[in-house]
C-alpha cells in the first residue's frame, strides 16, 4: 500500500513522470528490438558454425549461446545484462559487445557533438542577421543559398570536402584518421570536416526554421508592447522574440540530435572513421545480432534522452508549457 | 499598417511563385531524364570502353566516363529512374499505411489511439535510414528489401500528420453533418474527412520524397540499396570516391544531379504550400 502510495506521489512530480515515461519507452523499444531479432529466420548458432556442421556440434554451442532457453527468459536475461552494461558476446569475433562498443563510442559522440556545436553556434547568429535583413537582398541571396545547402546529401558535401580540401588545397589529409588515443588534438582536427560535413544541411535547416520564426514573433502584439516600454530593438529581441522563437528550433534540434547520429554512420564510411557506424554496418552484413541490438539501444537512448532534455529547455525557455 | 500587410502578401506570393515555377522546372527536367531513360540513353548504360577510361567530360561524353570507360550521363539518367522510382513507391507505401493510420487514429481517438501514436512518436524520432538499416539487417539487402523498409519507415511520419490533420477537421460541423445525414464512420473519414487534408498531404508527400530520395542515396551509398551492375546515384559515388584525385567529375555529376532533384521537389513543395496558404 505504501508503495503504491509513494509511486503516485512520485508520479504528480511532473518532471519524475517523464522520466518513468522515458524509462517505459526504452522498455518498450528494447523488447521490440529484442522480438524482432528473435523472429526472423535462422539459427544463429548454425549460423556461427556454417551449415554443415554436426548436430551435436550446433547443440552443444546452443546451450552455450543460451539459446535453448525459452523466449522470454533470454529476454529478461538480456535486459538484465543491459542494466549491468553487458550486452552479450559478439557473434563473429567472440568478444564482449560492450568492450566493442565502449572503443568506439567516444569517436561517434564526438563527432555528433561537434556537428552538434558547430550548427547551434552558426544558425543562431545567421538567422538573426537575415531576420534583421528580412526582404532585402542580403536575404534573398541567403535564401538562396540556404536552399541549396538544404537539398546537399551530407555525405556529397563530405566528398566534395575531401576533394578541395585534400586534392587542391591540400589541407587535410584523405583517410588520415588519428585515434583519439594516439593524439586527442590530431583527433579533433580530422573530425573537422566531417562535422561540417553533418552540420551544414542541418544549420540551413535551422536557419530557415529559426528565420521565419523570428519574423513571426516580431508581427506580435507584444513586441510593440516591449517597443512602448522603452527596450531598445536588442533587449527585445534576446529578452522577447528569441525566446518565443526558439522553441521550435529546440525541438528541431532534438530530433536532428539523432539524425546526426544516423548521419555520422553514413559520414564515417566518406572519411574512414572507424566509430560506431563501422560496426553497425559489419556486424549487419555479418549478421552479428548482439551487436547490432547493442547499437540499436544505444541510439534508441539517445534519441529519447534527447527528447527529453529538449522538453526540459521547452519548459524552461516557456512557462505555458510548465503549467500544462 | 494594413496597407504594408498586403503589400507584403502580394510579395510573398509572388516569391511563392517564383519558388513553384523554378521547382516545376527543375522536376519536369528530372522526370523527363527518368522516362526517357526507359527507351533511351546516349550509349548504353553498361557498355565498358577501356579507351574511354575516366575520359574528360566534352561534348562526346557530357559528364565524362568512369573507371569501366561507361559513360556517366547515360548511367545519371538511369540513376535518377531507379532512384526516383524506389522513393515514389517508398513514399506510397508510407502515405498509404500512414493515412490508415493516421486517419483512424485521430476520428476514434482513445487508449488504441495514445498507444499507437506513443509507439510512433519513439519511431518519428528515430532516423528513417536508421530505422531502414535495422529492418534491413532483418531482411536482408537487395533493392525489393530496401523499398519495404524505406516504406515501413516511412509511416511514422505520415501518420503523424494525417492524425492531426484529421483531429482539427473532426470537430468541424461539416463531419457532424454527415454523420446526421446518416453516413458511415468509415465513409465520413475517406469520403469526407479525407479529400479536405489532401493540400497539406501532398506537400508533406513531396517532403517525403525528399527524404525517400536522400535516404535511397545514402543506403546505396553504403552499398545496402541498388545492387550492380544497374545504375543508382549513391552508389556511384562510392565507387567516384576511390577515383576521387583523378576523376573528380565522376563524383560530382551524380552528387549534382541528387541536389537538384530533392531542390525541385523541395521549391515545388514550399512553392504550393505557401500559394495555397
Amino acid at each position: 500500500m505504501f508503495r503504491i502510495w509513494l509511486l503516485c506521489m512520485l508520479l504528480k512530480n511532473k518532471i519524475l513522470r517523464k522520466i518513468f515515461a522515458c524509462l517505459l519507452t526504452l522498455l518498450a523499444a528494447s523488447f521490440a528490438v529484442f522480438a524482432a531479432f528473435e523472429i526472423i529466420p535462422g539459427d544463429a548458432a548454425v549460423s556461427r558454425l556454417g551449415s554443415n556442421a554436426s548436430e551435436s556440434a550446433v547443440a552443444a554451442l546452443r546451450v552455450e549461446m543460451g539459446l535453448d532457453k525459452p523466449f522470454l527468459l533470454r529476454y529478461f536475461l538480456w535486459l538484465g545484462g543491459l542494466f549491468r552494461l553487458d550486452l552479450g558476446t559478439s557473434y563473429s569475433y567472440g568478444i564482449p559487445v560492450s568492450e566493442m562498443l565502449l572503443d568506439k563510442l567516444p569517436i561517434t559522440l564526438c563527432l555528433t557533438l561537434m556537428s552538434m556545436a558547430v550548427t547551434v553556434a552558426v544558425s543562431v547568429p545567421l538567422s538573426i542577421f537575415y531576420a534583421k535583413y528580412a526582404r532585402s537582398r542580403i536575404d534573398r541571396t541567403g535564401y538562396v543559398g540556404n536552399q541549396l545547402l538544404m537539398a546537399v546529401p551530407s555525405f556529397f558535401l563530405g566528398i566534395i570536402m575531401t576533394w578541395v580540401f585534400g586534392s587542391i588545397l591540400r589541407w587535410f589529409t584523405p583517410g588520415g584518421y588519428v585515434s583519439y588515443k594516439k593524439s586527442f588534438g590530431g583527433f579533433l582536427s580530422y573530425l573537422i570536416l566531417p562535422s561540417l560535413a553533418i552540420a551544414i544541411p542541418k544549420c540551413a535547416m535551422s536557419v530557415k526554421l529559426l528565420r521565419s520564426a523570428i519574423l513571426t514573433e516580431a508581427d506580435k502584439e507584444y513586441v510593440r508592447t516591449a517597443y512602448s516600454r522603452g527596450l531598445s530593438t536588442m533587449e527585445v529581441l534576446y529578452r522577447h522574440v528569441l525566446k518565443n522563437a526558439m522553441i521550435p528550433l529546440v525541438t528541431f534540434w532534438s530530433m536532428a540530435v539523432a539524425d546526426m547520429v544516423a548521419g555520422s554512420i553514413v559520414i564515417e564510411q566518406v572519411f574512414n572513421i572507424p566509430g560506431l557506424g563501422r560496426i553497425l554496418l559489419t556486424s549487419i552484413a555479418n549478421r552479428d545480432y548482439p551487436v547490432v541490438e547493442a547499437v540499436i539501444m544505444l541510439i534508441a537512448a539517445v534519441v529519447v534522452i534527447m527528447n527529453y532534455a529538449a522538453d526540459l529547455i521547452c519548459r524552461r525557455i516557456d512557462p505555458r508549457i510548465r503549467e500544462r | 499598417m494594413p496597407q504594408d500587410r498586403s503589400e507584403d502578401k502580394g510579395e510573398m506570393k509572388k516569391y511563392a511563385n517564383f519558388n513553384f515555377i523554378c521547382g516545376a522546372v527543375i522536376c519536369s527536367l528530372m522526370v523527363l531524364m527518368a522516362l526517357v531513360s526507359c527507351f533511351y540513353t546516349p550509349y548504353p548504360s553498361t557498355a565498358m570502353d577501356a579507351s574511354l577510361k575516366f575520359a574528360r567530360p566534352g561534348l562526346m561524353h557530357i559528364m565524362g566516363c568512369d573507371n569501366y570507360g561507361r559513360d556517366i550521363f547515360s548511367r545519371v539518367m538511369e540513376g535518377i529512374r531507379n532512384t526516383s522510382l524506389i522513393a515514389l513507391l517508398t513514399v506510397f507505401i508510407g502515405t498509404l499505411a500512414g493515412v490508415i493510420v493516421g486517419a483512424v487514429c485521430g476520428y476514434f481517438g482513445g487508449l488504441p489511439d495514445e498507444i499507437l501514436m506513443r509507439i510512433n512518436d519513439l519511431l518519428f524520432s528515430f532516423p528513417s535510414i536508421l530505422l531502414a538499416l535495422v529492418i534491413i539487417s532483418l531482411t536482408g539487402t537487395g533493392t525489393l528489401n530496401v523499398t519495404l523498409a524505406l516504406g515501413l519507415a516511412f509511416i511514422p511520419s505520415f501518420a503523424r500528420i494525417v492524425r492531426s490533420e484529421v483531429r482539427k477537421q473532426a470537430a468541424l460541423d461539416y463531419v457532424q453533418s454527415a454523420r446526421i445525414l446518416g453516413a458511415g464512420h468509415f465513409r465520413v473519414i475517406f469520403a469526407h474527412i479525407l479529400p479536405n487534408i489532401v493540400p497539406v498531404l501532398l506537400s508533406s508527400v513531396m517532403i517525403g520524397f525528399n527524404n525517400a530520395v536522400l535516404a535511397e542515396a545514402g543506403l546505396s551509398y553504403l552499398g545496402i540499396g541498388v545492387q550492380p551492375p544497374e545504375a543508382s546515384l549513391g552508389r556511384m559515388l562510392s565507387e567516384a570516391q576511390s577515383y576521387l584525385f583523378t576523376a573528380p567529375w565522376y563524383a560530382v555529376f551524380p552528387g549534382l544531379v541528387i541536389m537538384l532533384m530533392v531542390l525541385g521537389f523541395a521549391l515545388l513543395a514550399e512553392g504550393m504550400s505557401e500559394g495555397n496558404g
